[in-house]
């Protein structure tokens, strides 16, 4: 792991560790209704302050923390066209097995990858350091994945143009 | 399988199939770029009736395809007149006058196999014997001014198949070279970017020793080459990508090799594109057995819930419901 890697995921941690402390709080605009105030955005009062973890211009997460409900945004590196795609094909595979993971928001927010939801109901029903730990398996593993992606296509289309040139020699 | 094959595997088993026990048949296939096929039996179970419909017979008509098919395959082939309707190409074996040997039955399902590519060989073949007479032609200039005033004596004519829809091969024959180019289209976005990740290892492939004598090849995309710029008509833009392929006369001094090269040239559109799907796929099996990775690790962040059995003091177990 690069040496910049561990120490911007170890502000991630310590920043979602601190944020992740939600409560059961109804909503004070409808009665009866409960929703996660960080997306309903009905009382001001209840949001906290946004934090930004950045480890370069392309890589940042966003972490906005409410009463009942954190929201969590991250950008992820991509370097070239490639990288972009795979980025992309990626996330949307991801995002469109949402049902599976429970805290994983539909759409990414404008200017993100991906974005997760995690309410009060979420950290009631598991275990708070697992998430986190979670989190920041996912962004070790998203980056490995994709460079990984990439050197395989790389391999690929190499021996596809070599097998081809030799079968003219 | 990494390299595509230029037969065609259907025809192949069909017709060993009734080589040895003749019975009905009335199949209909297709081949790579558009190309359909229809074998049947109209006659009589040993009249075996093969069609071949092909986009671009127009453009390979021109450059002698019948002619070189009447070669090829004398005695099978109809005349115009008797071609099954909306085919262009008809072929008829009749089982009854078979080759004796079973090696020449084999031979005569080879190169029936490979009608599609036999057809589609005409231009090739035609420019290859172009490129013989500019050579003998050919006289070294005498000075860089009369090279200059007669630039174009030595490029024979430009061959254009439009094989697809939208995409066609150039194929143009010089005194020391023949230069065959595709022209592609990459539909997605996907596609265009693997497209482009391929097509730079082509030429960059080259570059290895062991693939010094390979043809040269270069690619490039929204600009057509120099070669066929003056073509009106040509697509230019993000989705389209032209690779040239220049041809020396050593990928064709004997006819075996001539012949391997054309087979292997005419797949390459296929060969690219078969490829650019096969890692399309490869990225989604990956993803797939990485999202499902994610899910465990997330699973693991949801507490047990023990299952104890629970009893009636009398020893009957509860049911959920």
């Amino acid at each position: 792991m690069s040496n910049t890697l561990r120490p911007y995921l170890n502000a991630v941690r310590a920043t979602l560790t601190t944020a992740l402390t939600l409560d059961n709080f109804a909503s004070q605009m409808v009665e009866r209704h409960n929703k996660p105030e960080v997306e309903a955005r009905t009382s001001p009062e209840v949001l906290l302050q946004p934090l930004i973890v950045s480890r370069n211009e392309s890589e940042r997460v966003l972490i906005e923390p409410s009463v009942n409900s954190l929201r969590l945004s991250i950008a992820i590196k991509q370097a070239d066209e490639i990288e972009k795609i795979l980025c992309h094909k990626f996330t949307r595979f991801m995002m469109m097995r949402a049902e599976g993971f429970v805290i994983l928001r539909r759409k990414p927010l404008p200017g993100y990858d991906i974005s997760f939801l995690i309410t009060n109901f979420h950290s009631e029903s598991m275990l708070k350091h697992k998430l986190v730990d979670f989190i920041i398996q996912f962004m070790e593993d998203v980056d490995k994945e994709i460079s990984e992606m990439k050197l395989s296509l790389n391999a690929r289309a190499r021996i596809v143009a070599e097998s081809y040139l030799a079968t003219f020699v | 399988m990494i390299l595509l094959e230029s037969h065609s595997v259907i025809i192949h088993d069909v017709l060993t199939d009734r080589f040895e026990k003749p019975s009905r048949a009335d199949i209909q296939f297709v081949d790579y770029d558009n190309v359909r096929f229809h074998l049947s039996t109209p006659q009589s179970k040993a009249q075996v009736l093969l069609s071949m419909g092909i986009q671009c017979w127009p453009d390979l008509v021109k450059f002698g395809a019948r002619e070189h098919l009447q070669q090829q395959y004398a005695g099978l082939l109809l005349g115009e007149a008797e071609t099954e309707p909306e085919y262009n190409v008809s072929l008829l074996i009749d089982l009854e006058k078979l080759p004796a040997t079973p090696e020449e039955q084999t031979e005569l399902i080879n190169q029936i196999s490979l009608l599609k590519a036999t057809a589609m060989s005409a231009p090739f073949l035609s420019a290859f014997a172009e490129q013989a007479t500019l050579q003998a032609n050919y006289k070294e200039p005498a000075g860089a001014q009369q090279m200059d005033l007669q630039p174009s004596e030595h490029k024979g004519e430009l061959k254009v198949v439009r094989y697809r829809e939208e995409e066609a091969i150039y194929i143009q024959a010089s005194h020391d070279h023949v230069t065959i180019i595709f022209s592609t289209v990459f539909k997605e976005e996907t596609d265009r970017v693997y497209g482009r990740v391929f097509l730079q290892e082509f030429v960059d492939a080259r570059q290895l020793q062991s693939l010094q004598s390979a043809p040269q090849v270069t690619y490039s995309n929204r600009e057509p080459p120099l070669e066929i710029r003056h073509i009106p008509g040509l697509k230019t833009g993000e989705d389209w990508g032209y690779v040239t392929f220049i041809l020396f006369p050593r990928h064709f001094a004997n006819p075996t090799k001539a012949l391997s090269t054309i087979n292997r040239i005419q797949l390459f559109r296929d060969y690219l594109h078969y490829h650019i799907k096969c890692s399309k796929a490869y990225m989604h099996s990956r993803m797939r057995y990485r999202v499902a990775e994610f899910l465990k690790i997330l699973n693991r962040a949801k507490p047990e819930v023990a299952h104890a059995e629970r009893k009636t003091a009398s020893g009957r177990t509860f049911r959920t419901r």
